[in-house]
């Protein structure tokens, strides 16, 4: 067993300096596609964060009754905050919600001079909630608390917007499975090469009763290695070049919250490790399909 | 030992090899397979070491019926038996000694073992200086004994030559012979296809003689044709393929 691996290794390294353009080729080959994943992993991870960080600004708005006493507020403000996935509660009187519209209006905030002594305006309450998911449920709850006169947070808005999330983890995710396909066919093509090179080779050795693991062994650790080469200079390049890129897009679209800092670094790095193992796997995968026809025997 | 029993290969293309053959070796024989080209020796050979599967019948060597194998125990089977080739087989990036050393190394054997049994095979075929050449600086029958101490190094008891003298001259196709000779007095049983005439009639082993995929002739001490009535038929048959 040691013995056959240490034959593999030694025939598989050996095979790669044979055919050191061709294996430089798909090393390439392999890291431009792998590449284009980890390209499409990164943007999938940033619109996740995105996603992630407009859907913890949905809040729910509850506003309350007009006849309600102080007391009654401060009990449902209570009540609320009380509540399972209720991250914070904010009272926002009447006059308070005036002065942030007038704040909105800006330069044209005379306009509501007109309304300053009877404010349309409601005594509101603001919720926040952990988690996105918890949004629906919890606005449910409330509207039936007492003192309550509406509950919105926006309904039309965040159905869409999660079912938008959903679309890019989807497309994120096929995209992934298209390049993985191309990626073995890659590596099996190659692979194919250097077994059509050697079979004669392979032809002796079942002659002389080697089995098909043994056969095996060299062209697998071939296709493994390449992978994981191509592999390896992707993972350098997402590392080198992320940063770069956020920084650049910082500079033209200065609040998009994009992945950085800390977080975006164990992010690559995590998608890093994803690529070598996928590599290493799928170049296995590769050559272990082109050898099937010559081990038929 | 070897057994044939009733066995008929018909190939995908409608081809007919061999028909309804039966045959028994026994351990430590020497065996000449001989007919016109076409007969069915290959194909004989190939069902021994199971490169081909019968189509109908049983293959039984050492006992076990090789067409009913798994894929698994094909290498084990392929480890008692020797095969040489009248194209050689060598490898041509390797030397005479890697040539036959791989024969162990991809089995699997420990590197002590390699360079105990290596030179003993060269040794057998008389090539112990020549080692460290490669096939296309060695001529045809050094090539050939080559491949000889390949198929012998792992010490099968059943060693197969297909056409073994096919690609070289008569001198040096004796040479060849003789060895085989050799590895059969050691106690290896030995099948040859040929249609080395002189060969065969100067050995006096016994004959299998093979005709459109049967069993025509099996004598010990046999020739290679029997008497004058074959060979004007052989003839005859041999100018219908050339001139229909």
């Amino acid at each position: 067993m040691i013995r056959a691996l240490a034959y593999g290794t030694r025939e598989a390294l050996a095979s790669l300096r044979r055919n050191s353009l061709m294996s430089l080729a798909s090393v390439t080959t392999v890291a431009v596609c792998l590449t284009v994943l980890a390209s499409t992993l990164l943007v999938a991870g940033n619109l996740d964060h995105l996603a992630a960080a407009v859907e913890a600004q949905v809040q729910i708005r509850v506003f309350i009754a007009e006849d309600a006493t102080p007391e009654t507020r401060e009990a449902l403000a209570k009540a609320v905050a009380g509540l399972e996935g209720v991250a914070s509660v904010e009272v926002v009187t009447r006059e308070e919600a005036l002065e942030r519209l007038r704040e909105q209006f800006g330069s044209r905030r005379e306009l509501l001079d007109a309304v300053e002594e009877m404010n349309p305006l409601r005594d509101s309450l603001e919720v926040a909630v952990a988690r996105p998911e918890q949004v629906v449920p919890t606005a449910e709850v409330i509207s039936r608390l007492q003192g309550v006169a509406e509950v919105n947070y926006g309904q039309v808005f965040v159905d869409k917007l999660f079912s938008v999330t959903r679309f890019v983890r989807w497309i994120g995710l096929g995209l992934v499975a298209l390049l993985t396909v191309a990626t073995v066919l890659i590596i099996s093509n190659t692979v194919r090469l250097t077994v059509f090179a050697r079979r004669e080779e392979i032809g002796i050795m079942k002659l002389v009763g080697a089995t098909d693991w043994f056969i095996r062994w060299p062209f697998l650790l071939e296709g493994l290695f390449l992978g994981m080469l191509g592999a390896g200079l992707t993972a350098g390049l997402t590392w080198q070049g992320y940063p770069w890129l956020v920084e650049q897009a910082e500079r033209v679209v200065p609040f998009l919250p994009l992945l950085a800092g800390e977080a975006a670094r164990e992010f690559v790095r995590r998608t890093n490790l994803v690529l070598v193992v996928l590599g290493a796997f799928l170049g296995a995968v590769g050559s272990t399909v082109s050898l099937r026809r010559f081990l038929r025997v | 030992m070897i057994e044939l029993v009733r066995v008929t290969k018909v190939f995908p293309n409608g081809v007919v090899a061999l028909q309804d053959v039966n045959l028994f070796v026994d351990r430590g024989e020497f065996v000449f397979v001989v007919g016109p080209s076409g007969a069915g020796k290959s194909t004989l050979v190939k069902l021994l070491y199971r490169e081909e599967v019968p189509t109908e019948g049983e293959v039984y060597v050492d006992g076990r019926d090789v067409a009913r194998l798994r894929p698994g125990q094909v290498p084990p089977l392929r480890r008692q038996i020797g095969v040489v080739f009248q194209d050689f087989k060598l490898l041509p990036n390797k030397t005479a000694y890697d040539n036959v050393a791989f024969a162990l190394e991809v089995i699997g054997a420990s590197r002590r073992e390699i360079r105990r049994r290596v030179p003993q095979a060269l040794d057998l075929v008389g090539l112990r200086d020549r080692a460290r050449a490669y096939p296309n600086q060695l001529s045809g029958g050094e090539q050939q004994r080559v491949a000889l101490a390949r198929a012998i190094v792992n010490n099968p008891w059943l060693l197969l030559a297909d056409e073994p003298t096919g690609n070289l001259d008569p001198d040096t196709s004796w040479g060849i012979v003789r060895l085989l000779e050799e590895v059969n007095r050691r106690g290896t049983t030995v099948v040859m296809a040929t249609h080395a005439r002189h060969i065969v009639n100067a050995m006096q082993k016994r004959v299998i003689a093979l005709r459109r995929g049967r069993v025509i002739r099996d004598e010990h001490h046999g020739r290679y044709v029997r008497d004058d009535d074959e060979l004007s038929s052989l003839l005859e048959e041999m100018r219908a393929v050339v001139s229909p």
